[in-house]
């Protein structure tokens, strides 16, 4: 690790869970009424940890992330990410976490380059600092011979890896992913994990959603499902499937996949009739 | 100011590799300013035409087509691509003073409206067309034109934070835009009919596009110039105040 970053992440030190919300609510108003989005979430996620935040479509994932991240308003509740009250004090909490959000929010127009840069530069650096903090991080992601291209010219994977990449400029202590892997293709996939563990094995807590249940099962030490706004299953992924095994009084171990068809309501033949009507 | 300048400096970047967004803000202005000086250059003769005060016709067109050339509003569309493209959240994510996220393009406008002043004030030139209030009128004829980019662009970035759409911010634009024609646009304030004198006298671009008519054909006219400057500043205040106002509720 550069003496630019040991400098910058040593004064930043924070007692107690990484992430921890109680209560979090989000209303909207929507053309029909209110629309509640997240109705009471309490999450604790400790420093050090990968934990997994997974739920089908519509389900609250997002919009949590979103205000753990200070990007919404809380209706109700409150959220800590790296000891700081999000809604209080968002400036600080921003300078404590990393984020990088469901589709890779990059501007195509600069190169990669610029892009890290100015991202270093909106974390308070110098022009010399985000200039070698850059290529310190395209040479992490090996984005170091594409550094002076157009994004738009980036794959799918590039793009991933350089978003992460402008997520972790100041080194933060949570890293907040939304989806790293959607639209991957199986090797840029593997790449994608390889980074997480490897920013794990840093010190860096990661909070990662994600709708892939082998990806949460091969990197998150515990996870929790949401579901129409609530957390309907929180533990390890051992520990969840071990619940089901031993409540439904099964022979075989179930997969993540049953924790989640069960936690949900939903079941294989349900999920799969709706693939039938969609794919006629 | 250092994040706002730094915010700044990308817009510019983005706005200069763009340039099939910059170049019909040269374009269309000059086409206008041709036209109009062809269909209507011999019915307002110089030698005959005391408000041209001895300039050709062209000289009286030339703020109009400054003033909608700083009308475009592009930099409005370019931040709804980074709103739907989820840039404007990496933005929103970092540490940075809500102020700086709509001042950055802000400035930037200033500095491109700048550019944009000085390559139509040099395009009109082949056309006879001069500052007649010399350096510190040139100066002063700029400055205006890109304060009111400005006010322009504020205006369509509201819309776009508000709707977060192209469409929309492309349409919203319009309802402005009918405000620059209702004005002495081909002939002087007091030619009009009276309902349009009435109307162009509620309109506050009519003060603006007088005071940078009075740069180019008269010397300074104190009166007229701080008049133009003391709207487009009110109007500057307002559109920066409701852009601040609206990114520190944007959700």
């Amino acid at each position: 690790m550069s003496k630019l970053v040991t400098q910058r992440a040593a004064g930043e030190s924070f007692v107690g869970p990484a992430v921890e919300a109680r209560g979090l609510v989000k209303h909207y108003k929507g053309r029909d009424g209110v629309v509640e989005a997240v109705r009471g979430v309490d999450l604790r996620v400790e420093a050090g940890e990968i934990f997994g935040f997974l739920g089908p479509n519509g389900a609250g994932k997002s919009t949590t992330v979103r205000m753990l991240t200070t990007l919404l308003s809380i209706t109700s509740g409150t959220a800590r990410v790296a000891g700081v009250d999000v809604a209080r004090e968002p400036d600080v909490a921003r300078l404590r976490m990393g984020v990088a959000l469901q589709e890779a929010g990059l501007d195509a127009r600069q190169t990669g380059r610029e892009l890290l840069v100015l991202q270093c530069r909106l974390f308070g650096m110098s022009a010399d600092d985000a200039a070698s903090r850059a290529q310190e991080l395209l040479e992490l992601v090996d984005l170091v011979d594409a550094a002076d291209r157009r994004i738009k010219g980036y794959s799918g994977g590039m793009k991933r890896r350089l978003d992460l990449a402008s997520a972790l400029v100041h080194e933060p202590q949570v890293l907040f992913l939304d989806e790293p892997t959607t639209g991957l293709d199986p090797a840029s996939r593997l790449v994608v994990w390889e980074e997480v563990r490897r920013i794990n094995g840093h010190g860096t807590t990661v909070f990662l959603t994600t709708q892939y249940l082998e990806e949460a099962d091969q990197l998150c030490d515990r996870i929790a499902i949401i579901d129409g706004g609530r957390i309907v299953r929180e533990g390890t992924p051992t520990q969840l499937k071990t619940e089901l095994q031993v409540r439904l009084g099964l022979d075989d171990e179930p997969s993540l996949d049953d924790v989640f068809l069960d936690a949900t309501g939903r079941t294989r033949e349900r999920v799969a009739g709706v693939v039938r009507e969609v794919g006629a | 100011m250092s994040y706002t300048w730094v915010l700044g400096r990308r817009a510019l970047r983005e706005a200069l590799r763009t340039p099939e967004a910059l170049l019909p803000t040269l374009f269309i202005p000059m086409f206008f300013l041709v036209v109009n000086l062809g269909q209507a250059g011999k019915i307002f003769p110089s030698s005959t035409t005391g408000f041209l005060d001895g300039q050709n016709y062209g000289a009286f067109q030339l703020p109009s087509s400054m003033l909608l050339a700083a009308s475009f509003g592009t930099a409005a569309l370019f931040l709804v691509e980074d709103i739907e493209g989820g840039y404007f959240d990496k933005l929103r994510s970092s540490p940075v003073p809500r102020t700086s996220l709509v001042l950055g393009r802000l400035v930037a406008e200033v500095v491109k409206g700048l550019g944009i002043a000085i390559v139509l004030v040099l395009l009109a030139l082949p056309f006879g067309i001069h500052v007649a209030s010399g350096f510190v009128g040139f100066l002063l004829l700029i400055a205006l034109t890109a304060l009111w980019a400005v006010v322009y662009v504020g205006f369509m970035q509201l819309i776009a934070l508000k709707t977060r759409s192209a469409a929309a911010t492309n349409s919203g634009g319009l309802i402005f835009f009918p405000l620059l024609f209702l004005t002495p646009n081909f002939v002087p304030r007091h030619m009009l009919t009276r309902p349009m004198e009435i109307a162009a006298t509620c309109n506050p671009v009519t003060y603006v596009m007088e005071a940078l008519r009075s740069l180019i054909l008269q010397d300074l006219v104190w009166g007229r110039v701080l008049t133009g400057f003391g709207v487009v500043g009110a109007l500057g205040v307002v559109m920066v105040m409701l852009n601040l106002r609206m990114i520190r509720h944007y959700d």
